[in-house]
């Protein structure tokens, strides 16, 4: 019985410190706010910034959810480390995905102990921004002085660095010499694609690749779908009773006939390229191809022998932006700043300039046989953050559904 | 007389407590409850709290619009259990989770089990060599044999399109089943996992008396009855506690699901719970984490109902004992050769694909080779990576990595072994069954959940990216492979050996240093083999705690392998001979290693 009691007696105490560390943990106090210091920091040249950046302390944090940003780090240390009095000691950028940096930040904004919280952060996922940044006081945006009239106003807040592509491409060689894909409607069309695979990225693992499945269900593409599937079979689409309109019937069609087998597009453009691969298809990262030495690869969008563009109706592919932001409790607002201000420069969008991403600032050219912003704005479905959004739960809804039933 | 009664039953009271605690063994039960209690309960409050708020991307849903965040709601439990996609989400995933488990599990204990009979109990050849390479495919994190897996049964049908290892050589095509979805997932696993069984299984196997195998055998029994009613009830705890540690890991592995889904996707709870955390719905990701906990304590519960009826072994006396091997006769040659080649292809050939594939000018290409991406001076990549000898980040990574699986298998590994004194000394009590179990659950709670409750614990207090929360979760996450090495360890040693020490007033301290230790020695130091592997391997458990400096082998694998294929595989092997080194040097000077590891 003694025994009994005793270990009751500690279980009870051993419950109610857990449950102590569980009120402590969500306890929320937050940082001071700190608009007031972006708000100066938007007016502030180069060198105001380097000196009230020299002012700070605590290390320089930065997370990403793209790997390059730790080259763009050893790049702004290059740069600014010595005069910041900053090295690869106390300023590093860590590659995490959009899930684990929301996790983080909201972890770090209420500690009060920030010396190695966050500054700033590289975000892909807008439709969680979109909440975040309602929601939350975890993220602020700022814009440096020197971009405010050279970046597009749509892509002034958030703060969108540079934008992605994927697009349609296949295997030229063999079955796929004559290949041409001019309508998206082509790729779900069970005789076109007799004998071919499509090859996607699973919308389940790849967030940008459901954000564009939902996209497409938006009235804007569903009826630029429908128009599109008139001009292929010159009837009017009809629609099956669990899709409303015409961008689910494609999402549908398309999901179903995808594979999945491939998880990482570097995987799906590397395959794609081998010979047991002739004539079939791929929606994929463009920048991926540049690193093929011998390139078996069409791009939906161009003939690359004519150098011809070519339309494919409604769309090529699709475009995410990526975006820079502030984290309100980092303990070097100034330094993230002008991290922010150097990527957006040329060498700071050095370790991404290739094929396929696209800096929003004008000023930095376009890689050699790639085509301008504006052309993919035409060509490619965008993200609209917060229809992605809004559509979010009921869209990955209709899609797993889909995915299940395969 | 009332007052004086009570007087006495207070005083009775103090010197029951002063007894109590005048025995080192419930000294340590009661502070390992106290600090376990906190480590693991946290974690599990905190993951069941989190299935009943709202979080901020939980907006999203129509039916939680306009709520206030961190409100209580039941709407994640009702959409995951009981509404129209509850089965897609949650029910088929868990099917799959169970069914894969159980298969894994039973080919594990299959193949484990086999080799370790094979190798402690018959006169088969080439003892050494399979005993030191069977451990191969649980140094490897999973997903490089889920990997091997697909690029060797691939073939131009299926999947990827390409032709794998098998066409290329021999134009074999294997169905689909046989590379996606529910067989070879499984299958992977149990290979993976197949260790674990031959490290306890065997371990007991190696110490086990052979004067009770003798007796048998004088007394006429046959090899069959003396394997019926003999060695298996022996080896009946290291299988329950193999299908445990199976069953638990397979439920929790995401990598090598998701992995080997194949063209549509096979869904997992694992799986379904990445997306839905990728999602930031934390609510409804939290519940199949729940569920897996859940199955895990039932197996536990299961484990302690079989292994509470069975009477205790001792299979340690101190006296010595000579084991008669079964003779194979012509057979210790076939089954040699073909053990042996099973283990080359489980073992060998992943090793020898990742030190190809680092070796290639463009991934896959075997035409074209370079060791640039070994020894190159200079960035071999757009992001300024260098040949790994040369890469500054890789070797802060190898830093952290080393330091923090040395701390944390001294941590659990030393924790281990006096949980397992302490709840040996007092089987039976309840208090040794709740440290026992508490011990255990770490190993339960899925590593992305028991990751993410450690970083809410540390950041308020200013622990976030230290060394220091990094070993703590780690020594936690691990502390269950030493539990257990030390209660089996301790379980098998006869209580006579301590008792003439105590009768000569031996204290507690010398008793263990002086006999219990050397007695069990290499059980106990490869005790601490197990959680240094397993921490070398880990990613889920660290990925939101190694953020800033504290980068490790494995985060900067991750990252690398989506874009820089050559210099991950580069690193994988890296990390696989870093491990293999340092059991071999540890086996050297010592006499354990990682295939003696669980179980004594």
């Amino acid at each position: 019985m003694k025994k009994i009691k005793l270990l009751s007696v500690i279980i009870a105490i051993v419950l109610v410190i857990s449950s102590l560390f569980v009120v402590l943990a969500a306890c929320d106090n937050g940082p001071a706010d700190i608009s007031e210091i972006i708000e100066d920091g938007q007016k502030m040249t180069t060198a105001e910034l380097i000196a009230k950046a020299k002012e700070e302390k605590g290390e320089f944090n930065a997370y990403g959810n793209t790997s390059r940003i730790a080259a763009a780090m050893t790049g702004f240390l290059a740069k600014y480390g010595e005069e910041l009095g900053l090295d690869s000691s106390t300023a590093h950028a860590s590659k995490q995905s959009d899930s684990q940096i929301y996790t983080l930040l909201t972890n770090e904004y209420i500690s009060s102990n920030n010396s190695k919280a966050a500054s700033m952060v590289m975000i892909q996922d807008g439709a969680q921004l979109v909440l975040y940044r309602e929601q939350s006081k975890i993220l602020q945006n700022y814009v440096p002085s020197t971009m405010k009239d050279k970046v597009d106003e749509n892509d002034l807040v958030p703060l969108v660095h540079q934008y992605i592509n994927k697009l349609f491409m296949w295997n030229k060689t063999g079955k796929g010499a004559d290949l041409v894909v001019n309508n998206v409607w082509q790729v779900v069309d069970d005789d076109f694609m007799q004998g071919r695979t499509i090859y996607f990225k699973s919308p389940v693992n790849e967030q940008v690749n459901m954000n564009f499945l939902i996209m497409l269900t938006k009235d804007e593409w569903a009826n630029k779908l429908a128009a599109a599937y008139k001009a292929l079979y010159n009837k009017d689409i009809v629609l099956d009773s669990d899709c409303p309109n015409a961008g689910y019937q494609w999402v549908k069609a398309f999901v179903k006939k995808a594979s999945f087998a491939i998880n990482s597009d570097t995987t799906i453009c590397e395959d794609l390229n081998k010979s047991d691969n002739a004539g079939n298809l791929g929606l994929f990262v463009l920048s991926k191809t540049r690193d093929l030495t011998t390139n078996n690869l069409q791009v939906a969008a161009w003939k690359e022998v004519e150098n011809q563009l070519v339309s494919v109706n409604p769309f090529a592919g699709f475009m995410y932006p990526m975006y820079c932001q502030l984290a309100s409790n980092g303990p070097r607002p100034y330094t993230a700043m002008l991290f922010i201000n150097y990527l957006m420069e040329e060498d700071g969008f050095e370790p991404w300039a290739e094929w396929g991403a696209y800096s929003t600032n004008p000023d930095i050219a376009i890689q050699q046989g790639d085509r301008e912003l504006s052309f993919w704005r035409n060509t490619l479905v965008i993200e609209d953050a917060s229809y992605i959004s809004n559509k979010k739960a009921s869209v990955s809804d209709f899609v797993s559904g889909v995915i299940a039933s395969k | 007389m009332l007052n004086s009664y009570e007087l006495s039953r207070g005083r009775k009271f103090k010197n029951w407590l002063k007894n109590f605690f005048t025995q080192p063994a419930n000294i340590i039960l009661v502070v390992s409850l106290v600090i376990l209690g906190v480590f693991t309960l946290f974690p599990l409050i905190s993951l069941l709290s989190d299935t009943f708020k709202v979080h901020i991307a939980e907006l999203m849903f129509e039916e939680l619009r306009g709520s206030t965040l961190n409100s209580a709601t039941g709407f994640h439990w009702s959409r995951m259990l009981f509404s129209d996609v509850s089965a897609m989400y949650f029910w088929k995933p868990l099917g799959n989770a169970v069914l894969m488990s159980l298969l894994s599990s039973a080919i594990a204990i299959l193949y484990g089990g086999v080799v370790a009979f094979l190798i402690t109990r018959t006169d088969i050849k080439a003892k050494k060599f399979l005993s030191a390479i069977f451990v191969f495919p649980y140094i490897m994190p999973s997903w490089t044999l889920a990997s091997f897996w697909k690029n060797f049964f691939q073939n131009p049908d299926i999947g990827s399109g390409t032709g794998g290892m098998l066409y290329n050589l021999l134009g074999i095509k294997v169905s689909e089943g046989f590379v996606y979805g529910l067989v070879p997932s499984a299958i992977v696993l149990g290979l993976h996992y197949a260790p674990f069984a031959y490290i306890l299984i065997g371990g007991i196997l190696r110490n086990m008396d052979a004067n009770l195998e003798e007796a048998a055998t004088v007394l006429g029994a046959s090899r069959f009855k003396i394997i019926r009613r003999i060695t298996l009830p022996i080896v009946m705890p290291a299988l329950l506690s193999t299908f445990l540690l199976v069953f638990s890991s397979s439920m929790s592995a995401y990598a090598v699901p998701q992995f080997l889904g194949g063209s549509s996707g096979f869904t997992v709870l694992t799986t379904s719970m990445k997306q839905f955390i990728g999602y930031g719905w934390y609510g409804q990701g939290y519940i199949m984490a729940v569920f897996m906990i859940i199955f895990g304590l039932i197996i536990l519960g299961l484990n302690q109902y079989f292994t509470g009826k069975r009477k205790s072994f001792t299979t340690v006396t101190g006296k010595s004992g000579q084991i008669s091997y079964i003779k194979l006769k012509g057979w210790k040659y076939v089954l040699a050769v073909i053990l042996v080649l099973l283990s080359l292809f489980c073992s060998v050939l992943p090793l020898i694909t990742f030190a190809l594939e680092s070796l290639c000018v463009t991934p896959g290409d075997y035409s074209a080779l370079t060791f640039d991406f070994w020894i190159s001076k200079v960035p071999v990549n757009n992001n300024g990576i260098h040949g790994v000898f040369h890469e500054p980040q890789l070797w802060r990574a190898f830093g952290n990595s080393v330091g923090l699986s040395v701390c944390c298998a001294l941590i659990a590994g030393t924790v281990g072994i006096l949980i397992g004194y302490a709840v040996s000394k007092r089987r039976g009590t309840a208090l040794a069954r709740f440290v026992d179990n508490l011990a255990f659950l770490p190993y339960l709670m899925p590593s992305m959940a028991l990751g993410a409750a450690f970083l809410a614990l540390g950041t308020p207090l200013g622990l976030n990216q230290t060394f220091f929360l990094l070993v703590l979760v780690g020594a936690v996450k691990y502390l269950p492979f030493a539990s257990r090495s030390g209660i089996n360890a301790m379980l098998q040693l006869s209580g006579e050996i301590e008792e003439a020490a105590l009768l000569v007033k031996v204290p507690w301290w010398k008793r263990m240093v002086r006999i219990i230790f050397p007695i069990q020695k290499s059980t106990f130091i490869s005790g601490y083999l197990l959680p240094f592997t397993s921490c070398m391997r880990e990613l889920s458990l660290f990925t939101l705690l190694a953020t800033g400096q504290m980068t490790l082998l494995t985060t900067l694998l991750e990252d690398w392998q989506t874009w820089w294929q050559q210099s991950a595989n580069a690193l994988n092997l890296i990390i696989i001979v870093t491990v293999l080194l340092i059991n071999f040097i540890v086996n050297k000077l010592t006499g354990a290693s990682i295939d003696k590891g669980v179980g004594g």
